[in-house]
């Protein structure tokens, strides 16, 4: 691994510095921003500049030699440096074309390796099932330990990499940890044993910190800038009530980050745009909320029906519960079981309004682009979540 | 000289530092460096998995990771421990209710072994909410003062109007190059 990184390092420290003009091109290592192209083209687009300088001055003395007195020398002179010049262009070209074939090289490597380790803990994984607990357990053990390393391997060739090819290695990582959870669970139910392998894998892959030791106890409280919150200013939401209708108006909630908690058989109704919005121990309650400028949080929500806009809604620990839902980004849920979708069908008179208040896009709604985290296995979709279908989807809302 | 050596004079020559962003779900950790490197935040959703982002800054490579906070995915955090020069550790300042929870991660992350090196920055995000804790009680609630390990420091911000994050950063590099790139 390290002599990936150093390799990677030497590389792109004497590759990417342009033979003629000596001057490092800006992103010195490329690859690595999300946004750059690729090295080898930053490092041949600066070199081209040159070619183009370099004949400027030699036709602009060509041009002052041709009439001269002693013109026969200077033309020789001339050929010389044109000869000269030409011999630089090449021997230019060469290095390009040599850089960008490290640079192939690398990713070549990179990839290679990636795959062939992905396909050895993929084929690991597969022969999980059928085999006895104890062969199990080891195979499992094997492939926690090589998923680990491969993560390293991907850490360790950032610097080299291109966005795409990244993205594809993560995707690829994030897969094989998801089908790693998932053959633990069906070759190993039930017992603790994740946890425990998981901590020794860690343990094994782990390297000597490359890193000096800190200097202990220093705790600087920088005299940088505070901006405090407001003091300890009341919490905007309603808690502990029962068999309650409430609501709170616009000018109560806006920006507001709003807090409703241990209500049951209640109806709540928020008629405007708060900046977040919690809930946390509802219960057979029917909660309206006009567009939330970020994200709404939802924990321990059972036998509830919920509408809602906001950016992002993140749903945990609920079960039983309709979400008439607008998100512009998307939903998530967490340990939860029987949670179905809709989008909204809520509205109240001034909610346009609130919606160009929250800055959402009342034209972008990704209700059913539900993100179960509990099950991370492509393809099946997750048993936690339904879409509510559209006869059974509630239309008219009291008031 | 060994590898390790010629690994570290590459880093300084470089001046790159890995950052490691992680913090509670829903703490605002996609945002701060979405908003930190001048994109829109209007888009972002909850991590599952990890974002990589390189970017330049006053001459340093920071190479930051961000990390999905959902507790499904914390468990996940140690394969991204290795190599990290300094930690930054986000808070959602008006979730009073997991203050605990985000207390006792915090603390588990600094008897990490292969975090001893790094640096602590601890943003409290979501200072723009008016029911926002401030700076002085994040830090009070994360006993931050028991922290002998690290470096540390605690900077309120927001990433919605992008307030501190500028200050909180500058901090940071500041520290680590202090610890890493002074000549030998
Ligand atoms: N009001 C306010 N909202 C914020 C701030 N920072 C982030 N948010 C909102 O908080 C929500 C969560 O932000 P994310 O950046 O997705 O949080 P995260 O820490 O990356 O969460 P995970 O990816 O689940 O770990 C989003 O809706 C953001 O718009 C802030 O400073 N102020
Ligand atoms: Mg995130």
């Amino acid at each position: 691994m390290y002599f990936i990184g150093i390799f990677c390092s030497l590389a792109a420290w004497y590759l990417f510095i342009c033979s003629k003009c000596k001057v490092q091109p800006q992103n010195s290592r490329g690859q690595c921003d999300n946004k750059t192209v690729c090295k080898s083209d930053v490092h041949t687009s600066a070199c081209r500049r040159h070619p183009t300088n370099m004949d400027a001055v030699v036709d602009a003395s060509a041009e002052n030699a041709v009439h001269g007195e002693d013109g026969a020398a200077k033309l020789q002179d001339r050929l010389q440096r044109r000869h000269q010049a030409r011999i630089e262009d090449t021997e230019r070209r060469k290095e390009a074309k040599q850089s960008q074939s490290v640079a192939e090289e690398k990713i070549g490597y990179f990839s290679s390796t990636f795959n062939s380790e992905r396909a050895s803990i993929a084929e690991l994984l597969s022969t999980c099932s059928g085999a006895d607990r104890a062969a199990a357990t080891q195979k499992l053990e094997d492939a926690t330990v090589k998923t680990a390393q491969l993560q390293k391997f991907v850490n360790d060739s950032v610097c080299f990499l291109t966005q795409y090819e990244l993205r594809q290695a993560q995707d690829a990582l994030q897969k094989l940890q998801a089908s790693l959870a998932e053959t633990r669970e069906e070759a190993l139910p039930k017992k603790k044993f994740a946890f425990r392998s998981r901590t020794k894998a860690a343990e094994k892959v782990s390297k000597q910190a490359t890193d000096s030791p800190p200097d202990v106890g220093r705790s600087p409280d920088s005299g940088i800038t505070k901006t405090d919150g407001a003091p300890a200013s009341q919490q905007c939401g309603f808690s502990y009530m029962n068999n309650a209708f409430l609501t709170k108006t616009a000018e109560e909630i806006l920006n507001q980050d709003v807090l409703l908690t241990h209500l049951t058989n209640c109806k709540v109704r928020l008629f405007g745009s708060p900046s977040t919005l919690h809930l946390k121990h509802i219960d057979s309650c029917e909660i309206l909320c006009g567009p939330v400028s970020t994200s709404v949080f939802v924990d321990n929500c059972r036998n509830s029906i919920l509408a809602v806009a906001c950016q992002q809604l993140r749903t945990h620990n609920t079960t039983d519960t309709q979400v008439y839902l607008h998100v512009t980004s998307r939903a998530i849920i967490e340990d939860c079981k029987g949670v179905s979708f809709a989008p909204l069908s809520w509205s109240y008179p001034t909610m346009q309004e609130d919606f160009s208040v929250s800055g959402l896009d009342p034209g972008r709604n990704n209700w059913n682009q539900v993100d179960d985290f509990n099950w991370l296995a492509a393809g099946t979709p997750s048993p936690n979540w339904t879409v509510i279908p559209e006869e059974d989807r509630k239309t008219t809302w009291d008031p | 000289m060994g590898l390790l050596t010629i690994l570290k004079k590459m880093k300084q020559k470089e001046r790159e530092m890995r950052l490691l962003m992680l913090g509670l779900d829903n703490a605002g950790k996609t945002t701060i460096l979405k908003k930190f490197n001048g994109e829109d935040v209007s888009t972002i959703s909850p991590t599952l998995g990890f974002n990589i982002k390189t970017l330049e800054h006053r001459g340093f490579k920071l190479n930051i990771w961000d990390v999905g906070g959902q507790k499904s995915l914390r468990s996940y955090w140690r394969n991204y421990f290795e190599s990290t020069d300094g930690l930054v550790w986000v808070v959602d300042s008006a979730d009073r209710l997991r203050l605990g929870d985000c207390r006792q991660e915090l603390s588990a992350l600094l008897l990490e072994e292969r975090l001893a090196g790094a640096t602590l920055l601890v943003f409290a995000n979501k200072q723009d909410l008016p029911g926002a804790l401030s700076k002085e009680a994040i830090r009070e609630a994360l006993a931050l003062d028991d922290i002998k390990s690290h470096h540390w420091c605690i900077i309120g911000c927001s990433a919605v109007t992008g307030d501190n994050l500028l200050a909180g950063v500058d901090w940071l590099t500041d520290d680590i190059a202090a610890r890493i790139f002074t000549a030998d």
